[in-house]
C-alpha cells in the first residue's frame, strides 16, 4: 500500500457515516477516527466544519459556527426558559451593542426551576439578541449573534 | 386526564408510541439530539424537541433537559420507552416531581426491582420459585466457598445491579471461585457503581422464558402469555416468538398466577415484564423489567392488546381494559430483530406487508442511519395459526424485506430460523451455537 492507496482510504473513509476505522496488512496499520464532534455534521444541512473546535471547548459556543449562516451566535446549552433579565423590573443583562467580556453573565437559563447563568466565553460585541424574554429554547437555539473582539 | 405526551426515546419505539397516541387523540411531543435532526419519530410528532448534542449521555439521558423539554411543551405526560431512562428511577420521580404523569411502574418498584437480591426476595415471599443459590449478596468469599462445595457446581455469579450480561461469572471449577467472585465484584462496581454480587446455581443451556404483565392503579393485574427469546447473542435477543414451544397451558397458568401475585403485591402499575429460566418443565424467577420490551408485539399479535395503549390509559387512572379471562393464547406470533451491521444511508426501502405482518421501523429512503446509537433498525413480526406455518411465513415475509445502503443481519436470521433445530423448536439460550454449526 503507497500514500495514493492511503489518501483514498481516507477520501473514502470521509464519505461514510464511520466513525471509526482500523487497517493492517503486514507491516502497514493505520487508523482513522472522527472527531467526536464532527459526526453529525455529516448531515446533509450542516456546513462542512473547519476546524473542529477542541475537545472540552464550551458546548455553548462550539455548534455555534455552523448553525446561522450570517455570523458567529451563542446557543443555547441546555433545554429551558430563558430570562434576559436578573429580575422581573431589572435592566438585561445584555443589550443589542453592547460589548461583553468573558465571563460576564448574558442571560439566565431555567431548568428545572434551576436558575443556570449563561456566561460569555471570549470577549465580543452583541450584534442581535435572537430570542424574546421568557421564551422557551431549546438545545441548540441560537440566542445572540455576536462579532468577536 | 393525558392530552399531550412527551416520547422521551427515538427510533422504532418513539414511533410505535406516536402512532399509538394519535389513535388515542393525545397531541405528542417528540425530543431528539442533533443526530436525529431529520429521524422519522421527529417528522411524524406534532412537536419536536432538541435536547442535545449526539451522545446519548447529553440527551436521551439528559433528565433536565427532557424534563424541562416537557414542561415548556405543556405535555400531561412522558413515556420512557425503552433503554434509556426507561428502568432509571430517579428519572420516574423527577417526572412526577414536575407535576407530569410517569407512563410506567412507581419509582420505588423500578428501585426495587432494579436490585436482584431485592427483586428476588420479593419473588421467594410471594411464592414465585427462584433458581437454588445463596441467599443474599456475597459478603465472606471463603464461606461463599464452602456453601458452594455444598451445592454443587456449575454456579453463576451476578450482579445485583447488573444487566447486560456485565458483572456475570458462570464458574466451573471451585478453585476458580474466589477469583471469579472478585472479578465479577469488580465488573460490577465499574459498570453499575455497585460492586454487589449474589450466587445462583447454574442451569446448563435453560430456555428464556418471560411473561408479558399488565397491572392498573385499582390493584389489577393481568398475565398475557409468554414469550421465548431463547435464540441470543451474547445476552442480546435475535429471533422472540409466543407461546414458547415448551410450555403447556398448564405450566403457563401456574407461572401466569406466581406472577400475578407477585405484581399484586408490590402493588405494580402499567406494562412489566418478568423473565425466567426455564428447564425440564420447570421454571425459576430470573428478573422483572419494569418498562415496555422490544418484543411486545409478539404478545400484541397473539393477543390483540395494544399494550401502549394500554400503558397510556393506566398511567391516565383507567382500569385495565382487558380481563385475565379475554386473553386467548390460541395463535403463533414471531418477531425477528433487523439489526445494521454498520450505519450507512438508505438508498431504498420497500418493506413487507400483508395480512398478519407488521414492521416496526424509523428507516425511509434518504435516512441515514448514525453510528451514536443502538443498531437495530427494524423489527418484523408475522402472526399465523401455528409454530409451523408461522416460520414458513416469516421466510416469505423476509424474502419481501429489501434494503439497500445499510448493511443488516437479513439473511443470517432467514438461515437461523430455517434451520432443523430452530424448526423443532424447544431449546435454551446456548442454541445459536448448535444453530451456527448446523449453518455451517
Amino acid at each position: 500500500m503507497d500514500t495514493k492507496d492511503i489518501l483514498a482510504v481516507i477520501e473514502k473513509f470521509n464519505q461514510t457515516a464511520l466513525a471509526e476505522f482500523k487497517y493492517r496488512e503486514g507491516s502497514v496499520e493505520f487508523h482513522l477516527k472522527r472527531h467526536a464532534d464532527v459526526v453529525y455534521a455529516l448531515a446533509p444541512t450542516a456546513a462542512p466544519v473547519a476546524a473542529a473546535p477542541a475537545p472540552g471547548a464550551a458546548p455553548a459556543a462550539a455548534p455555534a459556527a455552523t448553525a446561522v449562516p450570517t455570523g458567529e451566535t451563542i446557543n443555547s446549552p441546555i433545554v429551558g426558559t430563558i430570562y434576559r433579565t436578573p429580575a422581573p423590573d431589572a435592566p438585561p443583562f445584555v443589550e443589542e451593542g453592547k460589548m461583553v467580556k468573558k465571563g460576564d453573565t448574558l442571560c439566565i437559563i431555567e431548568a428545572m426551576k434551576v436558575m443556570n447563568e449563561l456566561v460569555a466565553e471570549f470577549d465580543c460585541e452583541i450584534l442581535r439578541v435572537l430570542v424574546d424574554n421568557q421564551h422557551f429554547v431549546e438545545y441548540g437555539t441560537p440566542l445572540f449573534e455576536v462579532r468577536r473582539k | 386526564m393525558i392530552r399531550s405526551l412527551l416520547i422521551a426515546n427515538r427510533g422504532e419505539i418513539a414511533v410505535r408510541i406516536i402512532r399509538a397516541c394519535k389513535e388515542l387523540g393525545i397531541r405528542t411531543i417528540a425530543v431528539y439530539s442533533e443526530a436525529d435532526r431529520k429521524a422519522l419519530h421527529v417528522k411524524m410528532a406534532d412537536q419536536a424537541i432538541c435536547i442535545g448534542p449526539p451522545p446519548s449521555k447529553d440527551s436521551y439521558l439528559n433528565i433536565s433537559n427532557i424534563v424541562s423539554a416537557a414542561l415548556n411543551s405543556r405535555a400531561d405526560a412522558i413515556h420512557p420507552g425503552v433503554g434509556f431512562l426507561s428502568e432509571k428511577a430517579e428519572f420516574a420521580r423527577k417526572v412526577q416531581e414536575a407535576g407530569l404523569i410517569w407512563i410506567g411502574p412507581d419509582p420505588d418498584a423500578i428501585d426495587m426491582l432494579g436490585d436482584k437480591i431485592r427483586s428476588k426476595e420479593n419473588a421467594t415471599k410471594y411464592g414465585v420459585p427462584c433458581t437454588p443459590g445463596i441467599e443474599g449478596a456475597i459478603t465472606n468469599i471463603d464461606e461463599t466457598v464452602a456453601k458452594v462445595k455444598k451445592m454443587g457446581l456449575p454456579v453463576i455469579i451476578k450482579a445485583s445491579a447488573g444487566g447486560g450480561g456485565k458483572g456475570m461469572r458462570i464458574v466451573r471449577k471451585i478453585e476458580e471461585l474466589s477469583d471469579n467472585i472478585k472479578i465479577a465484584a469488580n465488573e460490577a462496581e465499574k459498570s453499575f457503581g455497585d460492586g454487589t454480587v449474589f450466587i445462583e446455581k447454574y442451569l446448563e443451556n435453560a430456555a428464556h422464558v418471560e411473561l408479558q404483565m399488565m397491572g392498573d392503579k385499582h390493584g389489577n393485574v393481568i398475565y398475557l402469555g409468554e414469550r421465548d427469546c431463547s435464540v441470543q447473542k451474547n445476552h442480546q435477543k435475535l429471533v422472540e416468538e409466543a407461546p414458547s414451544p415448551l410450555v403447556t397451558p398448564e405450566i403457563r397458568k401456574k407461572m401466569g398466577e406466581d406472577a400475578v401475585r407477585l405484581f399484586k403485591g408490590i402493588g405494580y402499575s402499567g406494562a412489566g415484564t418478568i423473565e425466567f429460566l426455564f428447564k425440564d418443565g420447570h421454571y425459576y424467577f430470573m428478573e422483572v423489567n419494569s418498562r415496555i420490551q422490544v418484543e411486545h408485539p409478539v404478545t400484541e399479535m397473539i393477543t390483540g392488546v395494544d399494550l401502549i395503549k394500554e400503558m397510556i390509559r393506566v398511567a391516565n387512572g383507567d382500569p385495565l381494559s382487558v380481563k385475565q379471562e379475554d386473553v386467548r393464547i390460541d395463535s403463533y406470533a414471531m418477531e425477528i430483530r433487523i439489526n445494521a451491521t454498520a450505519p450507512g444511508t438508505v438508498t431504498e426501502y420497500l418493506a413487507p406487508s400483508g395480512f398478519k405482518v407488521r414492521v416496526d421501523s424509523f428507516l425511509y429512503t434518504g435516512y441515514t442511519v448514525p453510528p451514536t446509537y443502538d443498531s437495530m433498525v427494524a423489527k418484523v413480526i408475522i402472526g399465523a395459526p401455528t409454530r409451523a406455518e408461522g416460520i414458513n411465513k416469516m421466510l416469505a415475509v423476509l424474502d419481501e424485506f429489501h434494503l439497500e445502503g445499510v448493511p443488516i443481519n437479513l439473511e443470517l436470521q432467514k438461515k437461523i430460523i430455517n434451520t432443523q433445530i430452530f424448526r423443532k423448536g424447544g431449546f435454551g439460550t446456548q442454541v445459536l451455537d448448535s444453530i451456527m454449526k448446523e449453518i455451517g
